[in-house]
């Protein structure tokens, strides 16, 4: 059986830098596929190419077995590529149920009357906030009043509601606590039993392991491997995703300080 | 899942199993979040203060006169608004508005001497407007391809605007100023449309009969605006209280014998006008309403559960108690100390004494700053040193009796507000509600033996006899009835209602058109009739429909829709005052009242701003872009459209002040407009728009140029010295931004 999303042996170029390069993983329906490097790796790359930003040079990208490259980010969303970027898409001003519907808002009347179903679009966002797991209070609270997990909660929860079959995550964790982080991890793992592909991308493997079925790290542009959860162990994850020899000799080095 | 979200949320401690954590929100709460709540309040502030210093401000002619320097400034206030809100400036719609009205009188004005180019109007007004859009899609592109701040690349065309206005002016006509434009093809055309007025007098006072009854007596307006607050009280009362599963038909019985009372005491009231016969009838008014609200609550809403007796008692309820009075008292001393007829200006300080108190403030003003500065006294202290400065300003520049209004009304409000706050406090609060209501009695029964004219007698006596009923049926009705627990469901509008409003609403509003256009009425007053009975007729219904659901079913989100009548009707009541109804001694005057076309549109202009911001897609992508423009453009929203939308509708509303400044005086000087860019956004900012964008209002906008225009034509009105206008403009702006600013952090701690 062709896997939904099968990418093999992906670079990019721009100009005469490599920023990414042999990058081969698989994505599939309630499976979290975790992309993990540190800061420079080409992580953000590897996003806009999934994503329609940028277009990859070499290798290929098969969409339930059929080849395709994404032109712009309009095309990867009409594919149900939907992404979830770090800075998130949000406007704190407006309220969780404006932003929730925000570029495709409901609407109602005859035009020139046609305004926005705003019962409807209220209880929509509610119901899906809570299909999410979310309690909202009060769907017209500006979204900047919630806290950072419940933000990108909000981003995740209107993604699956467009219709989106595969939801990218750029790095969702990195700038929240602890307890915010599992907030959101959560939400992965309900986003991923709602039947949708997770592409979740992090620089922490701690909050990758958990969650993730295949794990893909990226390293200075170069992909170090592709990985199911069966062949790896939470160490070794931490261990390759720090540069294996590196972190070995830094141990080295802390012991000799110790004695 | 639920806990993790509610342990994250620091605010929230109640138990998670609830699903419902929201407290109930009164409309006076949600009002208060609002954006345009700063200005709602100045405007009030600013009429009242008007109202009782200068006798023609409130009627017809006083307020044609202040809404048509507000109509020029709020038709570009509303787009400006927009705007704002979606993140982007233009200075150059000032001068664009006077640049529309340049290019059509030199288009068209065909006299050979003074130089036009002789094209018919209904060439050079499209043509202008296309002018308008250009520039208009000009800015908005320039801003988006560039990437540059609005502020710059908005004054370079406003250079260019006014450069062009003056170069293409004194080349064509030698003179600065561009004339001839009733001499133009199509003039009579364009003028039945630009240059329309309603005249209102025209219309209401050749009849008699049923007009006659309505000018002659104040009835109509404040029985209008009586009906709406009992409505509102009701509505409010829904809100709060919880239903009994069935109402107990005595208590409806009781509420319809209050109501008779108190309306016949206040018809009584209103006609007998001797001070014992006002005591007797005021009570007898005040009894009754209380009565009906009492029979009201028993029939409609659990009993109250007796609060257990606070062990403690708050001390500062004793002192806001004490100030309270202390301000109701002072405010009656003033009002019987100083003299309410006396128009002399105050010149308490002038000459040396008042150069010696203005040198004294400012040098106190400059050494409290440093000393702020360098942190040893608050901030608060050169604030002080400011007001001494303007002592001597303030004594050049208002009147005897504008003093007297300005020092009652603060101390009046002031003992209100004190005296609630002091009853808010938990224990006695029933109490100290009635005695507050009945503080403000007494405050309304003296002015009313005491004032010399009518409006004082009449006006302000009803106006505080309702405020004083407001808040003791509200003690009443806690007294009686247990609160809601849960916030009412959402309402329900009742489709059918609805659908019989919208037919009949413009069935009539067509068959008003069909009827004064036969008559030979102007297409603007056709128009204008046909607007107003269509929604006379669309709001009765939906008001009869609303009492049905209150009296025969047990719909519990009733509350909403009755407060929304009572804020029709007293809405209606007000408009019938101040465009219709003048009192008894203004109306044999007869003096013409002219509202032009400019109000008209002012007017559509801040309604359909409201509804496009708060209801269509379009005004929620204004939002976004103001708010956060790469969020909004990643989720698929058009940003650079959107923006060069507003640009355009903005020149686009420019092109129609333009218009309206053309036909009113039939030339054009070439600066006119000039420098207005900044009162725009001055206005907008009063209105409650962020400077930073995302956040504001249309009818705040819309009411920031209300005020303005007050201002401007009160000042003149209350025959103060006008030279000082811009001085309480600029304080009156101060003043307005922060209480918007204290206003929405408020709001933020309440959510």
């Amino acid at each position: 059986m062709a896997e939904f999303l099968e990418l093999n042996n992906i670079s990019k170029f721009y100009g005469n830098i490599i920023a990414l390069t042999g990058v081969t993983t698989t994505v599939n329906p309630g499976e979290v596929t975790c992309v993990l490097g540190d800061n420079g790796a080409g992580k953000s790359t590897f996003i806009k190419v999934l994503a329609g930003v940028h277009q990859h040079d070499e290798g290929t990208l098969l969409m339930e077995g059929e080849e395709v490259k994404f032109n712009s980010p309009r095309e990867a969303l009409g594919r149900g590529i939907a992404t979830v970027y770090q800075d998130l898409a949000i406007v704190p001003l407006m309220s969780v149920w404006r932003n929730f519907f925000l570029g495709a808002e409901p609407k109602t009347g005859i035009w020139p009357f046609r305004q926005i179903d705003i019962e409807g679009a209220k209880r929509i966002a509610k119901e899906e906030m809570g299909k999410m797991g979310i309690d909202i209070r009060d769907v017209e609270q500006p979204v900047g009043t919630l806290s950072g997990g419940e933000r990108q909660s909000v981003a995740i929860a209107r993604a699956s509601y467009f219709g989106a079959r595969v939801l990218i995550l750029d790095e969702p964790t990195s700038a929240l606590g602890v307890k915010q982080s599992g907030v959101v991890l959560r939400r992965i793992i309900e986003a991923r039993d709602q039947g949708l592909a997770v592409v979740f991308i992090t620089h922490n493997p701690n909050h990758a392991y958990p969650v993730g079925d295949r794990f893909v790290i990226l390293n200075r542009g170069q992909s170090m491997g592709n990985w199911a959860k069966e062949e790896l162990s939470q160490a070794e994850l931490t261990q390759l995703m720090a540069g294996g020899a590196e972190l070995d000799a830094l141990q080295h080095e802390l012991a000799q300080a110790g004695t | 899942m639920a806990e993790v979200t509610t342990t994250n949320d620091s605010a929230d401690s109640s138990s998670p199993a609830q699903d419902e954590r929201l407290a109930h929100r009164g409309p006076v709460q949600q009002l208060l979040t609002r954006p345009e709540i700063g200005a709602l309040i100045g405007a009030v502030g600013v009429w009242l203060l008007f109202w009782l210093v200068s006798a023609p401000f409130g009627t017809a002619g006083g307020t044609a006169n202040y809404l048509d320097v507000a109509a020029t400034l709020g038709l570009m206030a509303v787009p400006v608004a927009l705007l704002m809100i979606g993140g982007e400036f233009d200075l150059s719609s000032g001068s664009m508005t006077g640049a529309t009205a340049v290019i059509v009188v030199l288009l068209s004005s065909d006299t050979a001497e003074l130089g036009g180019a002789g094209l018919s109007l209904h060439l050079a007004v499209p043509l202008s407007l296309a002018f308008a859009l250009a520039i208009g899609w000009f800015n908005g592109t320039l801003v988006d391809k560039t990437s540059l701040p609005s502020f710059i690349v908005t004054l370079g065309t406003f250079f260019i605007l006014i450069g062009a206005k003056l170069g293409f002016t004194k080349l064509f006509t030698n003179k600065v100023i561009a004339e001839g434009l009733d001499r133009s093809g199509g003039y009579e055309f364009w003028d039945n449309i630009f240059g329309a007025t309603w005249i209102r007098n025209g219309h209401v006072w050749e009849n008699d009969g049923w007009t006659n009854l309505w000018s002659s007596r104040d009835w109509a307006w404040s029985g209008l605006l009586i009906i709406g607050a009992v409505v509102l009280i009701l509505g409010t009362m829904e809100l709060a209280y919880a239903r009994r599963e069935r109402p107990i038909l005595g208590g409806y019985w009781v509420f319809i014998v209050g109501a008779a009372v108190g309306a016949v005491g206040y018809i009584l009231l209103l006609n007998q006008d001797s001070k014992s016969s006002n005591w007797v009838f005021g009570i007898v008014t005040g009894a009754g309403v209380l009565v009906a609200v009492a029979g009201w609550c028993l029939a409609r809403y659990q009993p109250a559960e007796r609060e257990p007796a606070p062990t403690e008692h708050d001390p500062r309820v004793v002192q806001f108690l004490i100030a309270g009075v202390v301000a109701i008292v002072g405010a009656i001393l003033i009002a019987a100390v100083m003299d309410p007829e006396n128009s002399d200006r105050l010149d308490f300080l002038t000459g040396t004494p008042g150069r010696a108190v203005l040198a004294i403030g400012i040098g106190a003003t400059g050494v409290l700053a440093v000393l702020a500065a360098m942190g040893r006294v608050s901030v608060g202290y050169p604030a002080i040193g400011a007001f001494v400065a303007l002592i001597p300003a303030v004594s050049y520049m208002i009147t005897v009796q504008g003093a007297r209004a300005i020092l009652f009304g603060i101390l009046g409000i002031a003992g209100v507000v004190l005296l609630s706050i002091a009853a808010r406090r938990r224990e006695l609060a029933v109490v100290f509600t009635l005695l507050t209501s009945v503080g403000i009695v007494i405050l309304a029964f003296f002015i009313q033996s005491e004032a010399g004219s009518r409006k004082l007698r009449v006006e302000l006596f009803t106006a505080l006899l309702l405020i004083a009923l407001l808040l003791a049926a509200s003690a009443v009705s806690r007294l009686i009835a247990a609160r809601r627990t849960a916030a009412p469901p959402p309402p329900i509008h009742g489709p059918l209602a609805r659908q019989i409003g919208t037919v009949l609403g413009l069935a009539a509003g067509l068959l008003s058109l069909i009827l004064e256009l036969a008559d030979g009425d102007g297409i603007l007053y056709s128009l204008i009739m046909a607007v107003a009975k269509g929604g006379i007729a669309a709001f009765a219904v939906f008001a009869i429909a609303t009492l049905y659901r209150t009296l025969f079913t047990h719909d519990e989100s009733v509350g909403r829709s009755l407060v929304f009548v009572g804020l029709g009707s007293v809405m209606l009541g007000i408009a019938a005052k101040l465009m219709f109804i003048t009192s008894e001694e203004l109306a044999n005057t007869r003096a013409e009242t002219r509202f032009g076309v400019g109000v008209m549109l002012f007017l559509a202009f801040a309604v359909l701003g409201a509804w496009v911001l708060a209801r269509t897609q379009f005004g929620n992508w204004i939002f976004a872009v103001g708010g956060n423009k790469d969020a909004s453009r990643s989720v698929g929203v058009p940003a650079a459209r959107t923006k060069t939308t507003l640009f355009m509708l903005v020149s686009a509303s420019a092109w129609i002040t333009g218009m309206v400044i053309a036909f009113r005086l039939n030339s054009v000087q070439a600066n006119v407009g000039d420098g207005n860019e900044f009162r725009y956004i001055i206005v907008a900012v009063v209105g409650g728009c962020l400077l930073t964008g995302g956040y504001g209002s249309a009818i705040g906008a819309a009411i920031g140029a209300v005020i303005w225009g007050m201002i401007t034509s009160g000042i003149g009105f209350a025959t103060w010295n006008s030279d000082w206008r811009f001085l309480v403009l600029g304080a009156l702006l101060l003043v307005a931004v922060l209480v918007n600013n204290y206003v929405r952090s408020q709001a933020e701690k309440v959510r």
